[in-house]
């Protein structure tokens, strides 16, 4: 591989010599701080959850193949992925819609969108724990929300542990709706004004520039940020914990109670729930992937 | 088309509303219930929360947060760098196996990998550090990638060529010019361990006890809302202040940083490489 050199005298040849573009294998050796410890971690991580949730890997006793891990609470897997999915598609749906308002924000840029734009940035680096604290504290019937609107805590609909489980859907629509702003308005940072202002000019109306210019332009980013949003509210523990309710639970809190209960048998049961969600999320990122390259093609 | 300036200020509101609560929280010694302001203000819940242990939770999570982001960021900045060197099939593998951690849920990981670090005696903390470096890296991977991208060869083969060593050149040639991102990148490691609730529970096996745990351990219980918000503060401030000056660092970077087809300028370039001087 050669690059361009320009520099203003010729340099003498000797020292070329000592100059070269390293070589491919070289190159390679740049990758394995990264790769070799990704790939130690998920080979250990699925062979040790494929062995346990076979029965091959037990605390105590000898080690037997069986699939009673998976049919033992099959049930309870079937139920918790409907509801991981049912959350996260609730949670997606609602952030990506902020998000994409949001994002058409920030690319004008009047003092209004700058707060708008500092409030998103802020969000982003809120831990998604805290945000469930802050979230419980602003919905609960103590929290800050009904006190403002002047409502007793028997008026107040049950948000936290209620039957829909909306604080938790809230939290993770407000913590990612300020990724896909980010995401999505830096994409559209970059094009969005020229292409905007062209199709102004030839006599397009605000609602044809919407859907012929801005929203194909955001499209791919947008729905590679949904996807990134929804496999994280797939696999992520602590808001549904914080602010859900003990049953139905999804995936990750099923297999973490199954994985801290006292019955060590659980253990095979807790790895079946830890890999099923691990599938569940590799599904909805090939979904999203595959729709990605799609869009990618019209756009 | 874009929205008018009262969905501005919706907007704002869906942003700041779980942070203002919080901080109202924060500063409330009595508040009792369908009163829309707390009737006695005060620090009672700072005070609670230095007495369970906020000074060395915040210890905590920032020497675990930097650790994750001093050894994500080197190795996302090389990966990167091999990644626009090396051939497209290769190139395409590694790019697979970077995403993976993005999909693979932590709990799932941590699940995974409990006994086999406890069978190999492990100490917790190593594994904690372990499992969020892998976590962060495809971030710091993917933020050096586009710094790269951007990045004009160039001035490191004139310092070279004007004699500087291929040391002297990464570091007065190289790492001037990717700094942004390398701020960038380490800022987004940062994030992930200074997130993390799961992996500091499951393989700290509850004894490092970071901000997150502090916060959940207080959550989960009631009527200590004060406490929750007090220690919620200061978990959100720190990465606030430090966005801000990665946000400051990058504008002054751009603004300094020489464009492909400006003057490829030489003289600069040999300063920097301590020949011309």
């Amino acid at each position: 591989m050669t690059r361009p050199v320009t520099p203003l005298v010729k340099p003498p040849p000797s020292r070329r010599l000592f100059h070269r573009p390293p070589s491919r294998g070289r190159q390679v050796l740049l990758l394995l701080p990264a790769l070799v410890p990704i790939v130690a971690l998920v080979l250990a991580t699925l062979s040790a959850l494929g062995l346990q949730s076979l029965g091959l890997m037990p605390l105590v006793g000898r080690p037997r193949v069986s699939a009673t891990a998976y049919t033992a609470v099959g049930a309870d897997l079937l139920s918790a992925t409907g509801l991981t999915l049912a959350i996260a598609a609730a949670a997606t749906l609602l952030a990506v819609s902020v998000g994409l308002a949001t994002a058409l924000l920030v690319v004008s840029f009047t003092p209004l969108s700058r707060l708008v734009r500092l409030s998103a940035a802020a969000t982003v680096t809120v831990p998604h724990l805290v945000g469930a604290a802050a979230v419980g504290l602003l919905v609960a019937d103590s929290g800050v929300l009904p006190r403002v609107l002047g409502l007793s805590a028997q008026q107040w609909p049950n948000l936290v542990a209620g039957p829909f489980l909306v604080a938790v859907v809230l939290e993770y629509a407000w913590k990612e709706a300020a990724f896909v702003a980010l995401v999505v308005g830096a994409a559209l940072a970059t094009r969005v004004a020229q292409y905007d202002e062209t199709a102004a000019l030839l006599g397009a109306g605000r609602l044809h520039r919407l859907r012929h210019v801005t929203l194909p332009l955001a499209a791919p980013s947008l729905v590679v940020a949904g996807t990134i949003s929804f496999v994280y509210v797939v696999g992520s523990y602590e808001v549904a914990w914080l602010l859900g309710r003990t049953y139905p639970e999804p995936l990750p809190v099923l297999a973490y109670r199954l994985f801290s209960s006292a019955d060590l048998a659980a253990r095979p049961e807790a790895a079946a729930a830890a890999l099923v969600t691990s599938l569940v999320a590799t599904a909805v990122a090939s979904v999203g992937l595959v729709a990605a390259r799609r869009w990618r093609v019209h756009a | 088309m874009r929205p008018g300036p009262p969905a501005r200020l919706l907007l704002v509101a869906w942003f700041l509303a779980p942070l203002a609560g919080m901080t109202l929280w924060a500063f409330a010694d009595q508040w009792t219930a369908a009163t829309v302001l707390p009737q006695d203000w005060g620090l009672r819940g700072w005070r609670e929360a230095l007495a369970d242990g906020l000074p060395g939770a915040l210890l905590r999570t920032v020497v675990l947060s930097s650790t994750v982001a001093l050894l994500a960021t080197p190795a996302g900045a090389m990966a990167a760098r091999g990644l626009l060197r090396v051939g497209p099939r290769l190139r395409a593998a590694a790019s697979v196996l970077l995403v993976v951690p993005v999909v693979l849920p932590p709990l799932t990981v941590v699940l995974g990998v409990d006994v086999l670090l406890l069978r190999l005696q492990i100490p917790a903390a190593v594994g904690v550090v372990a499992v969020l470096v892998v976590q962060a890296l495809p971030y710091t991977t993917y933020v050096m990638w586009t710094t790269y991208q951007a990045y004009d060869e160039a001035y490191e083969d004139e310092a070279r060529t004007l004699g500087a060593s291929a040391l002297r050149a990464l570091l007065r040639v190289q790492l001037p010019l990717v700094a942004p991102g390398l701020g960038a990148a380490s800022f987004l490691a940062l994030l992930v361990g200074w997130s993390d609730y799961i992996v500091t529970l499951v393989v700290g096996g509850g004894r490092l006890v970071t901000l997150p745990v502090l916060v959940a351990s207080n959550a989960a219980g009631t009527g200590n809302e004060p406490v929750v918000a007090a220690l919620s503060v200061v978990a959100i401030v720190p990465p606030l202040v430090l966005l801000g000056a990665v946000g400051l660092l990058g504008r002054r970077g751009r603004r300094r940083a020489p464009t492909r087809s400006s003057v490829a300028d030489t003289a600069d370039t040999a300063q920097v490489a301590g020949v011309a001087s």
